[in-house]
């Protein structure tokens, strides 16, 4: 582009031979008989919207209430393996105070040898999604830690965990299923 | 990235200053760039590509409006794309879910709708675009021809998450040649040391005083409680962000750019249209720049005059969040700033200047109750406690607890919100004939409040800057 302040019809290089080489921009601009500059607004007009969109559908949180997200998840759950826990539990292994957010889902395996588990948390606010996150990091770590000496199959699930945020919501899900049950999380909001 | 972290004091800033400094002139602004995308990437990788797409777009705009200059209308039309498309960013990232969710609640139905959360600086980057393509508009400044030198402007990390605005045309020959050296570094590191130092040893110190304040039932409440917590507000947000204006002013003196002051001793001022002056200086600048004044100032007559008040405070309720309370909180200040203007400014001028310190921190006071209350109703309530509506005890235990474990605190508070504790500074410091002395006891006041800050930031949580989010 050029620097001394004139327009910036032309853009590109010129070769040896005198013949200027343009670049993707300059030849739309020619195209439409506007000015390189007025292209590349629109087209980065255009990428934010694509880039919005984006965010939206792979990190947007969600207003739908916690009771239906939850109800979408738990019918697509394997609860073969699985145990519904309470408010207790979430205390024990987590370190959290179920009352302390707008909602919570957990469920986890009732073998100790299994690693196995499912836990959906919607926060009341910023603060707490990263308390959360805090808490589930340090959850997966211990856990993983102690799998390692003698069930190495079982660390190597809590290592492939999936483990979303969106808005308010945090999900986890520690299982040979994670990617699908994120998924079923993903379409529920 | 925090500025009050340590990863930031010790890892981050002495690498790119030594980067900065050895690398020759023309890949000073390379360096900052990669520096400012680290820094911006940090805490916030997913908006990362949305604040590179959002300074190319305003390249691309304001160069469309500089080359569309000869057709006042396309040049126009450039313009409202412009300014249209930042604020429908600024619109959808910060109060589309606002205004959704007050539509489910005034009509009562509940419409599911996707939130994201709000980029970090982004309501300041946005204003400062806005300020360029106005400035290109009107010939006040050319379009920025280098997309480097335009990238560094909007998002240099030392003013990226909270500013200060700094306005383009007279930033912008500090973009051609930056100016480094020993006494830059100096300067700069020591209005650095001295941000930190208010950040940490005093807002974060002061936030913990609120929160206790915040954290207690309502109903359990003393008036003197509730003056303790809006005083601890006060100070906590006074030093919290001209403690980060002063550590982005330093930062930029080391890599040799003049960002401009943001606060001026605002708790001094005599009337809270001059608080308003003190205060977040660079904002008022850009709303009396780019809004009060096309709208007309106070060039009409009083309707005009007074309606171009309220819209500019309205607009600076709305920018500080998306709260029906900060909404509150802009219309308050605009009907103080018109009564100060119309009705009691002259009668005020006559009272001595301790009243009118005493009624501007009153007035400023009941504002940061509608700042920091969680909504409308819990503000109200919370005024109505401090002005001693309803059986309420004056003083209880609480209070009394609180301002005897923290009575110095706020003693220090004081001194350093006003003039006084800078030249209680100077005498303990510059009274020395000898220079050599005088330089020796500068550097050791800078260096113990250096160290004492990163023995609290150590031992203490890095809380974050109550700005960044805004």
């Amino acid at each position: 582009m050029t620097e001394d302040g004139g327009k910036m019809r032309m853009v590109g290089k010129t070769r040896k031979n005198g013949i200027k080489k343009k670049s993707g921009l300059a030849l739309l601009a020619d195209m439409f008989s506007i000015s390189v500059t007025a292209v590349g607004k629109w087209l980065v007009m255009a990428l934010i919207l694509a880039y919005v969109a984006f965010l939206l559908w792979y990190t947007g949180g969600s207003t739908k209430p916690f009771e239906e997200v939850a109800q979408a998840v738990e019918n697509n759950l394997n609860t073969e393996n699985l145990v519904k826990r309470d408010g207790q539990a979430l205390k024990r292994y987590y370190g959290l105070n179920s009352a302390d957010y707008a909602g919570v889902l957990f469920y986890s395996s009732e073998f100790s040898i299994s690693a196995e588990e499912v836990l959906i948390i919607e926060a009341n606010s910023e603060t707490q999604v990263q308390e959360i996150r805090d808490a589930v990091e340090a959850r997966l770590e211990g856990r993983k830690e102690n799998f390692s000496d003698y069930a190495p199959k079982q660390a190597m699930m809590i290592e492939q965990a999936a483990i979303l945020v969106r808005g308010k919501y945090v999900f986890v899900a520690v299982s040979p299923d994670a990617e699908r049950y994120a998924e079923v999380f993903r379409k529920s909001l | 990235m925090q500025f009050s972290s340590i990863v930031f004091i010790f890892v981050f800033l002495p690498f790119i200053v030594t980067a900065y400094y050895l690398v020759p002139q023309k890949f000073k602004t390379p360096v900052m760039l990669v520096a400012s995308l680290v820094f911006y990437a940090w805490g916030e990788p997913v908006y990362l590509v949305l604040l590179i797409l959002s300074v190319a777009f305003n390249y691309f705009c304001g160069n469309d409006i500089e080359e569309r200059r000869g057709e006042p209308w396309l040049a126009r039309r450039s313009l409202f794309v412009g300014v249209a498309v930042n604020l429908l960013i600024l619109g959808f990232f910060k109060y589309y879910g606002w205004l959704l969710g007050t539509f489910n609640t005034l009509f009562s139905v509940s419409i599911p709708y996707r939130v994201l959360s709000l980029p970090i600086g982004l309501s300041f980057y946005t204003l400062q675009a806005l300020g360029y393509l106005v400035d290109v508009y009107h010939g006040e400044a050319k379009a920025q021809k280098n997309v480097f030198r335009f990238a560094l402007y909007m998002m240099m990390f030392p003013k990226l998450g909270a500013g200060p605005l700094v306005q383009y045309a007279s930033f912008e020959p500090q973009l051609e040649r930056q100016v480094v050296n020993v006494y830059t570094l100096g300067r700069g590191a020591s209005k650095f040391v001295c941000g930190l130092a208010k950040k940490v040893l005093l807002a974060d110190r002061m936030g913990e005083v609120f929160a206790q304040v915040y954290a207690l039932q309502m109903e359990t409440f003393s008036i003197l409680t509730a003056w303790v917590g809006v005083v601890a507000f006060a100070f906590q947000i006074y030093f919290d962000f001209s403690g980060y204006s002063d550590m982005a002013q330093g930062l930029g003196m080391m890599f040799g750019f003049e960002l401009g002051i943001n606060f001026r001793y605002p708790y001094t001022a005599k009337s809270v249209a001059e608080f308003w002056r003190r205060w977040h200086v660079s904002l008022g600048s850009w709303f009396k720049k780019y809004v009060y004044i096309p709208l007309g100032g106070n060039r009409g007559d009083t309707t005009a005059c007074v309606r171009n008040i309220f819209v500019v405070w309205l607009l600076i309720g709305v920018w500080h969040g998306a709260k029906w309370n900060l909404v509150l909180w802009g219309f308050f200040f605009g009907v103080v700033v018109v009564l100060e203007k119309y009705v009691w400014g002259g009668w005020l001028a006559g009272f001595p200047d301790f009243v009118r310190h005493i009624y501007t921190f009153v007035v400023v006071s009941i504002g940061w109750v509608l700042f920091f209350g969680s909504d409308t109703g819990y503000a109200m309530d919370y005024l109505e406690i401090m002005f001693g509506f309803g059986r309420r005890a004056l003083v209880d235990q609480q209070s009394l607890y609180l301002i005897v474990t923290h009575w110095a605190l706020f003693v220090l508070c004081v001194l350093c919100s006003s003039m006084r504790g800078w030249d209680l500074f100077r005498t303990m410091t510059e009274g020395y004939k000898n220079v050599l002395v005088r330089r020796l006891a500068v550097s050791v006041f800078y260096l113990l409040l250096f160290v004492v800050s990163i023995a609290f930031l150590a031992t203490e949580e890095c809380v974050p800057f109550l700005y960044y989010a805004v």
